[in-house]
């Protein structure tokens, strides 16, 4: 059966060549498409996780709600088995904050960080454009954003005035010199955070230099976060522990927003494919109406032309996608090592937090969804022109011309 | 053993009962015995093909019986009709009816296939019954490589593929020429009297008439004569 029916794919050549050529091409932008889609979800995820987000962070209960300075907690180290899963920690302070340069002002984050411990958790010093990242030489440094420069019109070493609450609710102020100026791409980062030394914010503060309001953590094995991020949570039950997913549900939401056109499109493929080859099988069972009338007159039974029309179906299908996985995973292979640049809309990727740069990126597990999906899908296409042809009358379709 | 191998009684069809019935068939009663080379003559519109049709199984009767090698045809289910047809009737149809991207040798041992016969057994027999049409090496042709005579010889031999109680052929010699015609009549009635293999022809062939052993002259549905040599 499996011989016939491959004997007779090749009836027309040119019309299954134009399949397979269809079915390859398809199946080829399919895996760029959700490569594309899972390189963008990838690229935003790891933007936020790099630069703004960690993996898991931890906070006193009021503290997201309110963000007063008052909500902070300290904590000492975690068990040492806890520790090896855990690439970096780094204690924030937090305060909200007034910047004020000469000629304009601007409210903002003001984080309170350790440059040691702060570059073992993200990434922030990769992104200094100009200067360093709170280098210790310089008396109470400070690093913005080149877009914050830009609107406080100021420049590197340039200095700024930054007034926020202190541990007793009263404004308190101080001056800081502009050592590095960064740029992440990101509008949430950029627009509205600046990063000075823990030690200095204490000293304004009044708070203990071992207080936080913020603890970050980078995790070694992204599978492991919801356990480290339990047995955190057992350590430190009086504070609120979350890992990336819960403090930015935007990553959630702009996923699955993006799946969901990945399957829309992947439906709108399938139902082009199908319409594709109802035609051309439908063509194939008509043009075969009298032999097809022998073969049931001779004595093939129904259920042997349905599954010799389904295996047709199958197989001329089925052909394409091998090619279509193959030619998509050296495309992603290719475009994964070089990247796709988006500078050209770099301003509208930047309100959406997304990279300039994508590299599109696919799970094994889709090239087996797509092979899946277009299996299923002939095998839907194959049942109409298979029950065409069973439907036929041997003694009709034998007078057919 | 029942020695008839196709008996019919009072068969009637009518088409399109409904709107213009049109009767094709209107009593006929047949026996065609193991053995026999018969041809079924007639005029067009006569009832010949719908006859051929009934005993092949391919069509029922609107009433009447029809017996074919001791089965009552019309008691069988569609299902049951296609069983039959396979492993009791051989056909032979006007136009070949090769399946043209199979080899002769495949096409003749397709039904053998459809029947479940091993590789072996089906080599064996293959090779039997192209060395009997006379085309011996010629088993890896497609039909599209042979001649209009050869593909009706394939023809014949995949008829008699299955090992059939009788062969069914429907204006075998139609589309050939004299020498191809005379070439098929040579097999067949060689077929038919080694191997006792039972022909039945619906033909307008005079040279098909003249080497039948039995026949039956149909008009207007019914047999009005009967000639045996």
């Amino acid at each position: 059966m499996i011989r016939i029916a491959w004997k007779n794919i090749w009836r027309n050549r040119l019309r299954s060549l134009v399949i397979i050529l269809s079915t390859t091409i398809g199946v080829w932008s399919l895996i760029f498409l959700l490569s594309w889609v899972f390189g963008i979800i990838d690229g935003y995820i790891s933007k936020a996780v790099d630069y703004r987000l960690s993996h898991i962070q931890v906070h006193h209960p009021k503290f997201q709600e309110d963000g007063e300075i008052k909500y902070y907690f300290q904590k000492g180290d975690l068990s040492e088995g806890l520790r090896d899963t855990i690439v970096g920690r780094t204690d924030r302070m937090v305060v909200s904050a007034m910047i004020q340069s000469p000629r304009s002002t601007r409210g903002l984050l003001l984080y309170g960080v350790d440059p040691i411990d702060e570059r073992s958790v993200t990434r922030l010093d990769e992104l200094i454009k100009e200067g360093t990242f709170l280098n210790a030489e310089t008396r109470n440094p400070i690093v913005i954003s080149t877009s914050i420069a830009e609107k406080l019109k100021v420049s590197l070493r340039s200095k700024v005035v930054a007034n926020f609450q202190d541990r007793q609710g009263n404004i308190t102020a101080g001056a800081f010199r502009i050592v590095g100026l960064f740029d992440s791409g990101d509008i949430k980062l950029d627009d509205f955070t600046a990063y000075i030394q823990k030690s200095d914010l204490a000293k304004l503060t009044g708070l203990p230099e071992e207080a936080a309001h913020e603890v970050a953590f980078r995790i070694i094995d992204l599978d492991a976060i919801p356990s480290v991020k339990e047995e955190i949570k057992e350590a430190w039950p009086d504070l609120v522990v979350e890992d990336y997913k819960e403090l930015s549900p935007d990553i959630e939401l702009f996923s699955s927003q993006i799946q969901m056109n990945v399957i829309i499109m992947t439906i709108i493929f399938m139902l082009a494919l199908i319409f594709g080859i109802i035609n051309s099988m439908l063509m194939a069972v008509l043009e075969r109406v009298k032999e097809l009338g022998m073969l049931m007159a001779i004595g093939m039974n129904k259920i042997r032309v349905f599954s010799m029309i389904v295996l047709e179906t199958v197989m001329l299908s089925m052909i394409g996608v091998p090619l279509g996985l193959g030619i998509g995973y050296i495309t992603v292979y290719w475009m994964n090592q070089t990247g796709i640049n988006l500078s050209n809309w770099s301003e509208g990727l930047r309100q959406f937090g997304m990279s300039q740069m994508v590299y599109p990126d696919l799970d094994p597990y889709y090239y087996g969804f797509v092979a899946t999906a277009v299996a299923i899908t002939s095998i839907l296409a194959s049942i109409y022109p298979s029950l065409k042809a069973i439907r036929l009358k041997p003694v009709e379709a034998l007078r057919k011309i | 053993m029942n020695d008839i191998v196709i008996k019919a009684v009072d068969l009637h069809k009518i088409y399109d009962e409904t709107s213009v019935p049109v009767h094709a068939l209107r009593g006929l009663d047949l026996e065609i015995r193991r053995g026999e080379f018969t041809a079924i003559v007639g005029p067009s519109g006569s009832g010949k093909s719908t006859l051929l049709n009934i005993i092949g199984g391919l069509d029922a009767p609107t009433k009447g019986e029809i017996e074919v090698d001791g089965t009552d045809m019309t008691a069988l289910s569609s299902n049951e009709l296609i069983e039959f047809r396979k492993n009791k009737i051989g056909f032979v149809f006007q136009a070949y009816n090769l399946v043209p991207v199979l080899t002769a040798k495949e096409n003749i041992e397709l039904i053998m296939l459809l029947q479940g016969a091993s590789k072996k057994a089906r080599d064996k027999r293959t090779d039997h019954l192209l060395n009997a049409v006379g085309l011996e090496g010629r088993g890896g042709n497609r039909p599209s490589e042979l001649s209009g005579g050869q593909q009706q010889r394939v023809a014949v031999a995949r008829a008699l593929a299955s090992k059939p109680a009788f062969v069914l052929a429907d204006e075998p010699t139609a589309n050939l020429d004299s020498k191809s015609t005379a070439n098929l009549l040579d097999i067949m009635e060689r077929l038919n009297k080694e191997e006792d293999i039972t022909f039945v022809f619906s033909t307008h062939d005079q040279r098909v008439i003249d080497r039948a052993r039995r026949i039956l002259t149909i008009e207007d549905g019914v047999i009005v004569k009967d000639e045996k040599r």
